[in-house]
């Protein structure tokens, strides 16, 4: 059973062979999570990647202080029930070691359902985020050209007005001016319908996808029978600056 | 996962406990594999995580090229609602095939009180719940773990069950499958029959005819065949530095109850609690080295990431090697920013020099388990600690700045009396004095007891397994007056509920009478019974008697000495003889010494093993 230690001993010195660095250097990870773990929480992703780091044997850089612990921050949060392909965490290093080592080690522990595409010097904040791109696939015997029609222009009407519930309790809000742009169309080799929408993704004006859905099941009375006959999937395809151009 | 699930998994609270997909699941061909085992454990994915046994059953099956063990986990009550609605039914995480499609399926019986879950589990398969009632086109239904020593309230559900440990046990079942289905002589009969008489640790409880007396009594337990054991001998693995150990565990996503690195220790215990069923059923001692179990640490941390290292045991402190194990994980362990911790401390080994080495430092409270108020009782269940050793080790916590302390206790004991009750809430009350005169406490903070206090359940396997429960009336009696005796605001008390304790009673010494009044709670949709919210002692109540039995025959009757019990068709290496006699030294308050000490002659040291603390094992 203890025959790999040698290798796996690696796991835990590999790191040792980079220069400490003076200052710690925060690298930002962009990584993938769907299929299945589309249904893990925010909280349970932080704890899986502490682990992770650890497993890896990546140098990270801990605070000092009487309960030292790795400085880990994530960007704008993924509900249960999305799948992503652009997620990032930043994370603090105390040795010079290249972004692309830190993926490869990282994705030798880690699953086709969550894994690092690229690690990089972050150029800009997370508070510079103010879009996210979606792609959702509807699928139901009502899919056609027509439901498109009536999906884009429910979504495009303004008011439409929603309950959000958040902390402080609920509030009716318009959801339409925080979808930036919007449009479906009826996939007919897919028999579902395709919706691509960029909602608002900054701090204070976060638009959860979810509540397109909600909007479709309240207004046009979709998506609310059976779930095994008519069912939806989200997926976050990419992080936006203000000026519509991509996150870094 | 198929879509079926997925699409249903937005309705349900936690969907992550469905979701699989883990690192380090093993996934494999399962056209190229000769037997398919679904690993069942019946309660939630958090709880079943968590177990270290799960853990090396699934690891020591998986090893074998092949077989496929896959796990199972039991849907909470919102899913299954929305799978019997949609009629989907159960399947393994892994491969996300129904539980139909396997050569077998496995449950791990860890507390009785999951029994409806095993049963709830099958009938969400769509696997016929009597083994009787199940075809050649059926998994065979197989069950170990610690309450397998007395299973007969459901073995007419099962198949087989594994007695003792199962790692070596498990694969050779399988194993036996494999050759007889490859020899084309398989049938369910036939491979039953062959298990029985050829594997040890192997009991087929439809290889036995049970008879009854007229006072409803057993009269004896018949094998129906003369090359089947008349009684089942336990399996126990004998080196334990050898044993299979899980080098490359499956890793949650979602938060379990332990998450952290379980490093065992060693198998069995020194002490002798009369109360203690682990005590008795995992013996004879076994340790591990030191050096070896270092070995695994890091092995466990490398492959885990975890932050912290249980060591787990039934009471540690009684490690041999302790020292020398701690000096050698510390040695790596700070620079990893990796804690160790000790779960099960006793109060005569709590010292300084452990406690500066172990996790528990960093928050603020401690747990003991004196178990009774009083000397007296304490002798009478053998706890073997005092006072005086309870009062040192709080003040060895309080002098590092800790001002809280969770103390356990059971009540309904053989022999308690309501002064033995009042001993609780005095011990109590002197740990609060033993804190204001604690020169070195932390000052700022007021001091805080926990009292927790459980209901006594005379257990199979144990000095006491004769003894009745107390009655409902008398147990909820003595929870009001102990509570009416604890005036200090700073003394906190809690008890468990009476009423589960009673079901438990009635389960833990159950015969196969009871299956009918599980098959009944089955049918009106029992589950999570050990889960407050869903446990409804009335209808318990219900179902027994609407299955013509009475719960007070199992749980409130003092069993005969010479009767035939239901578990004597199993031998778990302690012989009834040293049961009695330590049951008959309870009752004149003789205490019994630790196995170190000296020997008693309780009969496990014949199933042999290394590193034990028996004197003929260490031949």
């Amino acid at each position: 059973m203890l025959s790999d230690v040698s290798t796996v001993t690696n796991k835990l010195t590999w790191a040792k062979a980079y220069p400490m660095l003076e200052t710690p250097r925060t690298v930002r990870m962009q990584f993938v999570k769907v299929g299945d773990l589309q249904y893990i929480s925010h909280l349970d992703l932080q704890r899986a990647f502490y682990r992770i780091i650890k497993r890896a044997g990546i140098p990270v850089w801990y605070t000092k202080g009487f309960n030292p612990h790795a400085k880990m921050t994530f960007s704008t949060p993924l509900s249960v029930g999305t799948q992503s392909v652009c997620e990032c965490m930043d994370l603090r290093i105390e040795r010079d070691v290249p972004c692309d080592v830190i993926r490869d080690r990282m994705n030798a522990e880690l699953t086709d359902l969550l894994y690092i595409n690229e690690v990089y010097i972050p150029e800009e904040k997370f508070s510079e985020i103010a879009y996210a791109e979606y792609t959702m696939h509807l699928t139901g015997a009502w899919a056609g050209e027509e439901t498109a029609q009536r999906i884009q222009a429910l979504l495009t009407t303004s008011p439409l007005v929603m309950t959000k519930k958040s902390k402080a309790g609920e509030k009716e809000i318009d959801i339409v001016p925080l979808i930036a742009e919007l449009s479906v169309r009826y996939d007919v080799a897919g028999g579902q319908l395709v919706l691509n929408a960029t909602l608002s993704a900054g701090a204070d004006s976060f638009l959860n996808p979810e509540m397109l859905i909600g909007a479709i099941r309240k207004h046009l009375g979709l998506l609310a029978a059976n779930p095994l006959e008519e069912y939806y999937d989200i997926m976050r395809t990419s992080l936006l600056r203000q000026d519509m151009t991509r996150f870094r | 996962m198929n879509q079926n699930i997925s699409s249903i998994l937005k309705a349900v609270s936690k969907p992550g406990r469905y979701c699989a997909g883990e690192y380090g699941q093993v996934i494999k061909d399962k056209d190229r594999v000769a037997a398919r085992f679904a690993f069942c454990f019946p309660d939630t994915y958090e709880i079943g995580m968590s177990n270290l046994g799960v853990r090396i059953l699934y690891g020591a099956l998986n090893r074998e090229e092949d077989i496929w063990c896959e796990r199972v986990y039991t849907p909470w009550t919102d899913m299954q609602e929305q799978m019997r609605l949609h009629g989907i039914p159960l399947t393994a995480c892994e491969s996300g095939d129904e539980l139909r499609a396997f050569d077998f399926v496995g449950f791990t019986l860890q507390y009785e009180m999951c029994y409806t879950n095993v049963l709830s589990m099958l009938s969400l398969a769509g696997i016929p719940l009597y083994a009787r009632d199940r075809g050649e086109d059926m998994p065979l239904v197989i069950g170990g773990g610690p309450c397998a020593y007395n299973a007969e309230p459901i073995a007419d559900f099962f198949d087989l069950f594994n007695i003792g440990e199962g790692e070596e046990m498990l694969p050779e079942i399988v194993r036996l499958y494999i050759r007889m289905k490859q020899e084309g002589r398989y049938s369910r009969a036939a491979f039953l029959h062959e298990a029985a008489a050829t594997i040890e640790g192997v009991y087929v409880p439809s290889l036995y005819r049970v008879t009854y007396c007229e006072d409803g009594t057993i009269e004896a337990y018949t094998p129906i065949y003369d090359d089947v054991p008349k009684q089942v001998k336990k399996r126990i693995v004998k080196d334990m530095d050898k044993a299979y150990f899980p080098d490359k565990p499956v890793m949650p996503y979602i938060e379990t109850v332990h998450d952290r690195v379980m490093l065992e220790v060693f198998r069995g215990c020194i002490r002798g609690c009369r109360f203690c069923q682990a005590g008795i059923i995992y013996r004879p001692v076994r340790e591990k080295s030191a050096s070896v179990l270092n070995d695994q640490a890091k092995c466990l941390f490398e492959a885990t990431g975890y932050d912290e290292i249980s060591l787990t045991s039934l009471s540690i402190s009684d490690y041999t090697q302790l020292e020398e194990l701690t000096d050698l994980l510390l040695s790596w362990t700070d620079d990893n920013m990796v804690s160790l911790s000790l779960p099960s401390l006793r109060v005569d080994s709590f010292t300084k020099e452990l406690m500066d080495k172990i996790a528990t430092v960093r928050s603020s409270s401690l747990t003991f388990a004196p178990e009774a108020g009083t000397q007296r009782l304490r002798d009478v269940i053998n706890k073997n600690v005092c006072e005086e050793d309870l009062l040192r080790a709080v003040n060895v916590a309080f002098e590092a700045g800790k001002n809280s302390v969770k103390l356990y206790f059971m009540q309904g004991l053989p022999t308690e009396t309501y002064e033995d009750l009042e001993g609780i809430a005095t011990l109590a009350k002197h740990v609060i004095e033993a804190y204001y005169q604690c020169p070195k406490r932390n000052r700022g903070r007021q001091p805080q007891v926990t009292v927790s206090v459980s209901c006594f359940i005379p257990k199979p396997f144990t000095p006491f397994q004769w003894v009745a429960q107390d009655d409902m009336a008398m147990l909820e009696d003595k929870q009001r007056y102990l509570g009416e005796k604890i005036t200090d605001r700073k003394i906190k008390y809690h008890h468990h509920d009476a009423r589960v304790s009673r079901i438990e009673a009635v389960l833990a010494r159950g015969d196969r009478r009871l299956s009918r009044a599980l098959a009944l709670a089955c049918e009106e949709g029992f589950g999570f019974d050990a889960w407050d919210e869903c446990f409804d002692y009335d209808r318990w109540i219900s179902v027994m008697e609407r299955s013509d039995l009475d719960p007070a025959f199992y749980a409130n009757r003092t069993f005969g000495l010479d009767e035939v019990l239901p578990w004597d068709v199993i031998d778990c290496g302690v012989s009834k003889a040293f049961l009695r006699r330590e049951y008959e030294k309870a009752l004149k308050e003789m205490t019994t010494p630790s196995c170190r000490e000296t020997c008693s002659g309780c009969g496990a040291n014949r199933l042999g093993g290394e590193r034990s603390c028996c004197p003929t094992c260490q031949q």
